[in-house]
């Protein structure tokens, strides 16, 4: 009996890896196979070409549909969004249709007693993770494998671990948004009010010098939550283009296009008793005539979090002491910025180039801390910067300025070179027990020409409005009449029916009522043809029932739209707006995309051994991570080990 | 783990790096013993044995006698008289405690209040001139190991000029500026280690030198009043904290003191 249950114990307890193995893996957000191969072929990416050469390089499918926070959830979980619940940027409540951002949600507290204007709330605010799923490193966690896993998108905030792990894609600033800046300007020229990604903000340089507030995240302790605002001033010189600023206990002098180092902000939220913390960058774009001043997003101190961005949770504490400061917001390159004008390619392009510098620092110091188990490491430049400057390398994008061009057209190149650099670094570790992966979650296509699918469904029919299309709304579904509206469109790839017992005033019945809807607007879609140059818009729609299997399929939308190379959502309607025209030029800076039909943009899979699988898979990696650690695959995996199991 | 696990935190703590850490909480443990036996041998133990035994029985009192009112407020007054009998007597000892503290706090904050500046660290030299006819005319010279990384600011609102400096290399430096045909020089601390610091050079401002400059007083005639130089102040981290040093050395000496009060056998 003792020895049968003793048997029994230790079968019950995870197996303990006692091991010397190592796999480093590399996540290149959006490395583009063509763009590689030109540069390797230029010689410019000598560490790639000798990997691809001694080991194997393949194209790695990506997700449906091919965007960021799906492809890399298909790679922590294995599975696909059917089973991690992520199928875009947004998704919708289908009780209220307004759109929120899929992977993250942070809330205040529920409840509270008020107290004159203050508010005593009951209960803690909530930080809470989207995905479904187990990531691959709880796995490793449970069977003893070490882990090391940096800047993970959509693990914010990051899942328990006895690893070393830091959140990135989907880590809010401190003011639980994806980033906003602030532009503080006199120019009366420059409209002030809300923009995407940002607040310009009107001040005035009175005696030479400018006292304006720093805005913070909401303050749940004051009725109606205003945001917590510190103040600063800038103190200009009459006749040079310098400034001093001072903030709170901080005093620095810039001059005019010179960007501070991180600067600590502390928000009071009660005087004296509750505060926040967040770091922040100035940028003095302009003294004389003009004065413009932009404030990076208020990031989350990563020396005092005030939302988990680590684990164990002094880790972000740890690392900054050891680099300094870093952007701990998920998306740190602000284009946002750049879409706006506040910033120009110049200025862009310096501060990107902060954020690579700042995750090679990082990447330098943690790498050589790793000896056995995995590690993780995530690039977001080539992603950020390809959405950004793609207009410079194409002269067929809409926004292409050859003058610009000659000036940046080299930009990307210099960022596969920067990531060729660090591979440089990874191979001169790489030993016998080494298996490096170096993978990207999609590849890259231009973006010239939107296709605005909300105002092609009210044209055919599908969407029915209760009174003309108001182009300044910026309510999601403002006017539609949901009595009479079949199908409607939200987030990048989406299109969901209208469906009875699912939406709020669902008039489509599931079955095939709903099938033949769908396969209706399948055809249809698939038929459209862009007037300007009869080119087909969409190559490619899938229906969610045939690619999504796992236990949240069927929470996503119906129809995944596929557009062709050239074409993507437009801005307005992935929110749920209805701009004038189906089609559009796309003038914006966010030129290069790849939310697309996801056969047009696969990744890259780089790797120091033979690859066996013919055509690997973003859901590929978790379970080839097992299969070098003989970890049984977890059920509910979709994919395969990519190498032999003989090798 | 991939990463050296260290629970216990004492084989990767960084001794040098954590110098001061380590001289406040030995000066705050040795200060706490001082001033036990200073307490001891400048007050009268048996007074302060007989009003801390009497402040005793009558809080014995009370909790005895609560169902007597009379009782329990005469022991309330009693214990307020005893009070003031007990601070009395403690109140000479604590003078006489008072200003070498006083003084030693101020010379420990010129090296722990501030952190000096590292080699390619920028700081701001700001000077506040009398005259603001002298604004634009003030003009700051460095040493060969410092340079100006950022033109002047003139601040007339302010009567200030603010110019940005770099150190290359550890040093103590001299800079000087010359305004109005004189020039006054301030010191800069470029070190790694801990070093004696003066925020600032004033004019005047008896008190204000005392307690934060440590430099002499700029010449009564001198055009410029002040000059700062923008060192970081230094936020000592302890037990999983961040504490103004004055902080924690009250703290750790008051804690000190008691253990050595109970282990010397002297009335406090």
């Amino acid at each position: 009996m003792v020895c049968a249950a003793t048997a029994l114990l230790i079968s019950c307890q995870p197996r303990r890896w006692q091991g010397d193995q190592k796999i480093i893996i590399l996540g290149i957000d959006g490395m583009d196979p063509q763009l590689l191969k030109t540069f390797m072929v230029e010689g410019k990416m000598p560490n790639f070409s000798a990997l691809a050469q001694k080991g194997s390089f393949r194209l790695l499918t990506t997700s449906i549909p091919p965007q960021s926070p799906v492809a890399w959830s298909n790679l922590i979980t294995g599975m696909n969004a059917g089973g991690h619940g992520i199928f875009d940027f947004i998704h919708r409540d289908p009780k209220t249709l307004q759109p929120y951002f899929s992977a993250s949600r942070v809330e205040p507290p529920k409840h509270g007693i008020h107290l004159g204007n203050w508010v005593i709330p009951i209960g803690g605010g909530s930080a809470e993770q989207l995905r479904q799923g187990k990531a691959f490193w709880e796995t490793l966690d449970d069977y003893g494998v070490p882990n090391m896993i940096f800047r993970m998108p959509s693990n914010f905030p990051p899942v328990k671990s006895k690893g070393y792990t830091l959140s990135g894609m989907g880590t809010p600033d401190l003011r639980g948004s994806y980033g906003t800046f602030s532009f503080y300007t006199d120019d009366p020229m420059t409209a002030a009010g809300a923009v995407e990604g940002g607040q310009i903000i009107p001040v005035q340089v009175e005696e030479s010098q400018v006292t304006a507030k720093l805005i913070g995240p909401d303050n749940t302790f004051r009725k109606g939550s205003p945001p917590a605002l510190e103040p600063f001033t800038v103190s200009i010189d009459p006749l040079e283009a310098v400034a001093k600023v001072t903030v709170q206990d901080q005093k620095f002098v810039l001059r005019e296009g010179e960007w501070s180092d991180w600067i600590h902000i502390q928000f009071q939220l009660i005087p004296s008793m509750g505060s926040v913390k967040g770091i922040c960058r100035f940028y003095l774009k302009q003294v004389h005539p003009r004065f413009e001043l932009y404030v990076s997003p208020i990031n989350i101190d990563p020396a005092h979090p005030a939302l988990p961005i680590s684990t164990p949770k002094s880790y972000s504490r740890e690392l900054s002491e050891e680099v300094g400061e870093f952007y701990t917001q998920g998306i740190s390159e602000d284009t946002k910025a750049l879409s706006a004008g506040v910033l120009d390619d110049k200025e862009y392009l310096e501060q990107a180039r902060t954020v690579l510098a700042e995750h090679r620092q990082i990447f330098d110091v943690e790498l050589p801390k790793f000896h056995s188990g995995v590690f993780f490491f995530y690039f977001s430049s080539l992603d950020l910067n390809s959405h950004m400057f793609w207009r410079l390398i194409d002269p067929q994008h809409p926004e292409y300025d050859a003058a610009l061009a000659a000036r940046y057209g080299s930009v990307l190149r210099e960022f596969y070179q920067q990531i060729d650099q660090v591979l440089g670094e990874v191979l001169q570790r790489m030993d016998d027990r080494s298996t490096l992966l170096v993978l990207s979650d999609h590849g890259f296509a231009p973006y010239n020409r939107s296709f605005n699918l909300n105002t092609w469904l009210l044209n055919n029919g599908y969407i029915i409005l209760k009174s003309e299309p108001n182009l300044n709304q910026n309510q999601a579904f403002a006017d539609v009449d949901w009595s009479r509206t079949r199908a409607y469109g939200l987030g990048l790839n989406g299109l969901y029916l209208n469906l009875r017992g699912r939406e709020r005033e669902g008039i489509v019945e599931a079955g095939t009522a709903s099938d033949s809807l769908l396969n209706e607007i399948k055809e249809k879609l698939l038929g459209v043809r862009d007037p300007q140059n009869n080119q087909a818009a969409i190559t490619r729609v899938d229906r969610a029932t045939e690619v999504y299997q796992g236990p949240y399929a069927q929470q996503g939308p119906d129809l995944l739209v596929g557009y062709n190379r050239g074409y993507r959502a437009g801005w307005q309607t992935i929110l749920g707006n209805f701009p004038a025209d189906v089609f559009e030029k796309n003038t914006n800076p966010w030129s290069g995309d790849h939310c697309m039909d996801y056969t047009l943009v696969p990744g890259v899979l780089l790797s120091n051994r033979a690859i066996d699988t013919p055509n690997p898979a973003l859901t590929d990696i978790a379970p080839t991570i097992f299969a070098q650690f003989g970890i049984p695959q977890p059920g509910g995996m979709m994919g395969h080990s990519v190498f032999s199991p003989n090798r | 783990m991939a990463r050296p696990s260290n629970p216990a935190g004492f084989a990767t703590f960084n001794f040098a790096a954590n110098t001061p850490l380590l001289l406040l909480l030995a000066l705050s443990i040795v200060i706490g013993l001082l001033m036990v036996v200073v307490f001891r041998y400048t007050s009268d133990q048996k007074a302060i044995g007989r009003a801390k035994d009497r402040l005793k029985a009558h809080l014995l009192a009370v909790r005895l006698f609560q169902d007597q009112l009379p009782v329990v407020m005469r022991a309330y007054g009693r214990i307020l008289r005893g009070t003031g009998s007990y601070l009395r007597l403690a109140f000479a000892p604590f003078l006489i405690a008072l200003l070498p503290i006083t003084f030693l706090i101020v010379h420990l904050d010129r090296y722990f209040g501030w952190m000096p500046l590292h080699p390619a660290q920028t700081f701001l030299i700001e000077a506040r001139v009398a005259d603001p006819a002298t604004l634009n005319d003030a003009a700051l010279q460095l040493p060969p190991q410092l340079s100006s990384s950022a033109p002047a600011v003139h601040l007339p609102k302010d009567n200030e000029v603010v110019w940005r400096v770099v150190a290359e290399r550890e040093g103590r430096y001299g800079v000087h500026i010359a305004a109005a045909g004189q020039t006054v020089s301030k010191q800069v601390v470029v070190s790694a280690g801990l070093a004696r610091i003066s925020p600032v050079r004033l004019r005047g401002n008896f008190w204000e030198r005392v307690f934060i400059s440590g430099e002499p007083a700029l010449a009564d005639n001198s055009p410029v009043q002040s000059i700062a130089i923008g060192y970081p102040p230094r936020v000592i981290a302890f037990a999983g904290m961040e504490w103004n040093w004055i902080v924690l050395f009250f703290v750790v000496s008051l804690i000190a003191g008691f253990i050595f009060k109970s282990v010397l056998g002297i009335q406090v």
